[in-house]
């Protein structure tokens, strides 16, 4: 561990990490299950399809969608980055390109679900790139929270800071 | 996190009042979770296998992994939340732990019990289970946070080096 005034967080940390790894898990499988795993798939999913009895995806329900991920993805990446930027576990170049990656990705892959239904079909390929960014990133962060938490290899350093426990004493 | 690290008593002190209403955020979100919950009569073992196991036709895989999504983020990020304010409390680190190692278990059994009531086609009552653990141990971070952070002063030093 970089800081070991960070110690006492290591279990709120590796739960969060290993929380981020369901996410990202849960993730690829609804994307792999709803929308496909190809261009002409994803374009499909948005556009309908007169042979499957598929209906274009409506206004609402693309926002339906991008509402809660417009909250929900910046939330989790900060949190994490925040972390992992305390801890200084990265350079600064990687962190700033993991930020990028990662904040880039959220924000291209839910503008990419309009786009593909309303602007041009072909930039689905952008909707399975933005998508792929971003869960390489979010494994990224949790990686990171496991490299820099988890007890492994670490040698005794005797008790723990009592710093951060002792505060509300 | 930043302010529970290094930002010392008197940092913790000003975070007392958002902390406070955070609380009461968390406790909120925890009892609508266990209303809807109960709507879908989610706590008897029979309203659990009704809910996935409508008149013989199991949910669909694409319906439980979209509960697994949403969950996670809501279970990940009140366990993270609340048992990072923890860290600053009074209870003991072995305490602490092995409530957020309840805690964590739970939840994660919460998410993917709906799979095993579906594989098993029944056994509602670990759906049950998992989830009155699981909010359980959520509402006593909720309350021990309270607690901690409800005090005004009594701050007795960061003793950090």
């Amino acid at each position: 561990m970089v800081d070991p005034r960070l110690t006492p967080f290591r279990g709120p940390a590796l739960a969060f990490a290993a929380y981020l790894a369901v996410q990202a898990g849960s993730a690829a499988v609804l994307f792999a299950s709803k929308l496909g795993t190809t261009p002409g798939q994803v374009a499909e999913f948005y556009l309908g399809s007169e042979e499957r009895f598929a209906a274009p995806r409506s206004l609402p329900g693309l926002l339906e969608v991008a509402v809660p991920h417009l909250l929900a993805v910046p939330l989790v990446l900060f949190a994490a980055a925040h972390v992992v930027g305390y801890a200084r576990a990265l350079g600064r170049r990687g962190f700033v390109a993991l930020l990028a990656t990662s904040f880039g990705s959220a924000a291209a892959g839910i503008a990419a679900g309009f786009l593909v239904r309303f602007v041009a079909p072909e930039l689905a390929w952008l909707k399975l790139v933005a998508f792929a960014g971003l869960e390489a990133s979010l494994l990224a962060w949790a990686g990171l929270l496991f490299a820099i938490f988890a007890p492994f290899g670490e040698r005794s350093r005797g008790s723990a800071p009592q710093g951060a426990g002792a505060a509300l004493r | 996190m930043r302010f529970l690290v290094s930002g010392g008593p008197e940092a913790i002190a000003r975070a007392r009042a958002p902390v406070r209403v955070l609380l009461v955020f968390g406790a909120l979100a925890l009892a609508a979770l266990a209303a809807q919950r109960v709507l879908q009569g989610g706590l008897s073992p029979a309203g659990v296998e009704a809910h996935y196991l409508a008149v013989g036709q199991p949910m669909p895989a694409a319906a439980l992994w979209e509960e697994v999504h949403a969950g996670a983020f809501l279970y990940g990020f009140l366990l993270f939340v609340l048992a990072s304010l923890l860290v600053v409390s009074p209870v003991p680190a072995r305490a602490r732990t092995a409530l957020l190692a309840v805690a964590f278990v739970a939840t994660l059994a919460d998410l993917f019990a709906p799979f095993a009531v579906i594989a098993a086609g029944g056994g509602g009552g670990l759906r049950v289970a998992t989830f009155v653990l699981a909010a359980g141990a959520l509402a006593a971070h909720v309350a021990v946070a309270a607690v901690a952070f409800g005090r005004n002063g009594g701050n007795g030093g960061n003793g950090r080096g």
